[in-house]
């Protein structure tokens, strides 16, 4: 009797363990079915901590500064010297952050333009990839859609850009750009060439376009990865400083959704809102929002 | 491990999406306190960059309709909130909570939004980032 009792016993345990697990089975099934390949689940991103940092490795995609108040701030950029060109320029920049959609001269808020290099790496710098060719190693930043090319076959920066020789080259929105493996886990990368149109920072600050940007990228493990900047231009600066220092975080599976300046968008955007609101440049800056708390 | 939950939720939500802490624009040509609007009609919903639009109309107790434009953040940034393209639509009621444009035109910053199940959907929270 008491065999019988226990064998029973036995049996509803394994059909309960059996039932249940077709359940979850199911659960899982039908979870499975609901997503699309197309969508990006932040859950599903769980990477822990990583490990050590691959050797001579950048590759991957990475989340920026802007993304989460997870990923350490880094630094800003020191305030620079300006020389009096340096000065000059600089009083005719009315930026975004003090006169608004409606009163700013950015010409990335009001047509669009391109942010440029080094902005693009100091501000709107949100999820980025980094993917390595034979010859060079190339960023695809979320912001813009845009794309830089770093090459590492050991060419030497240009000289000539933006001048009037026959063989001086054209300034670009990203500049030339040159990189090298410092060390097993540095990648120090010099551009210059950039665009004179492109503020250097958000607040209007200037360069020229022989500007020398030195961009230091620290793999500090294998999901932490450091970038130092700082920029050598005697024509709009006294002396070198820092740009800043940012921080990134691998996101192994992450979706990067577009995220296009759009000048039909921006066009509504100024006319239907940003411009009737007007610009307040010595009103008391703050932040609204929050209407979920 | 329970309580870690949330707040590795958020992180992990903020990474992927990979949305900015920086506001694009300043607040300061805006009122610091938002005017409670009920039975808004939706007329046209803009889920666009820099910043989605929302447009609605609004009768005042004397029965006159206001025509009233509020911007929430860009799509990436909105979806990390709840938001989504097809969120609202024309036709749509909601309440709605802006802080007006103090040139004292009908355009205004968003505080919150109500939807007509209840649904409140935030321009910006403490745990996410904005725009």
């Amino acid at each position: 009797m008491r065999h019988a009792f226990i064998g029973a016993l036995v049996a509803l345990v394994a059909v309960l363990v059996v039932s249940s697990a077709a359940v979850a089975q199911t659960a899982q099934s039908q979870a499975k079915q609901a997503r699309s390949p197309w969508v990006y689940y932040p859950l599903d991103t769980v990477a822990g901590d990583g490990g050590p940092a691959p050797k001579r490795d950048l590759s991957g995609t990475w989340a920026g500064p802007g993304s989460t108040d997870a990923i350490p701030r880094g630094a800003a950029a020191d305030k620079p010297s300006l020389t009096p060109l340096g000065q000059r320029v600089m009083s005719e920049r009315k930026p975004i952050g003090r006169f608004g959609p409606a009163g700013t001269n950015d010409p990335t808020a009001r047509y669009c333009d391109p942010l440029g290099f080094p902005l693009n790496f100091i501000y709107q710098n949100r999820a980025m990839s980094v993917a390595a060719m034979p010859n060079r190693v190339v960023f695809l930043l979320q912001f813009g859609g845009f794309w830089r090319e770093v090459w590492t076959d050991g060419r030497p920066l240009p000289t000539k850009v933006g001048g009037d020789d026959r063989d001086s080259l054209d300034p670009t929105y990203m500049g030339y750009s040159v990189g090298r493996w410092e060390d097993d886990y540095n990648f120090v990368i010099d551009t210059t060439g950039l665009d004179e149109r492109t503020w250097l920072l958000r607040d209007g600050t200037p360069h020229s376009v022989m500007a020398h940007v030195q961009e230091r990228f620290t793999r500090v493990d294998h999901n932490t990865m450091k970038v130092s900047m700082t920029i050598d231009d005697p024509k709009m600066f006294a002396k070198p400083f820092s740009l800043g220092t940012y921080f990134y975080r691998w996101i192994p599976n992450q979706k990067i959704n577009e995220w296009l300046c759009v000048p039909s968008e921006t066009l509504k955007y100024l006319q239907e809102q940003g411009d009737p609101a007007g610009s307040y440049p010595n009103a008391q800056p703050q932040r609204l929002g929050g209407g979920g708390r | 491990m329970n309580t870690k939950v949330p707040a590795l939720v958020a992180l992990i939500a903020g990474l992927g999406m990979g949305s900015p802490l920086f506001a694009h624009h300043g607040d300061a040509a805006y009122s610091a306190t938002p005017q409670v609007m009920k039975d808004c009609v939706v007329t046209e919903f803009s889920w666009m960059n820099p910043h989605s639009l929302i447009k609605f109309d609004f009768k005042t107790e004397d029965g006159k309709v206001q025509h009233w434009t509020m911007e929430i953040g860009s799509p990436p940034s909105m979806a990390l909130l709840g938001w989504g393209r097809t969120t609202l639509k024309a036709g749509d009621v909601i309440t709605a909570y802006v802080y007006q444009a103090k040139s004292g035109v009908m355009v205004g910053r968003t505080n919150k939004v109500i939807l007509a199940d209840g649904t409140v959907l935030a321009d910006r929270d403490d745990s996410t980032p904005s725009r």
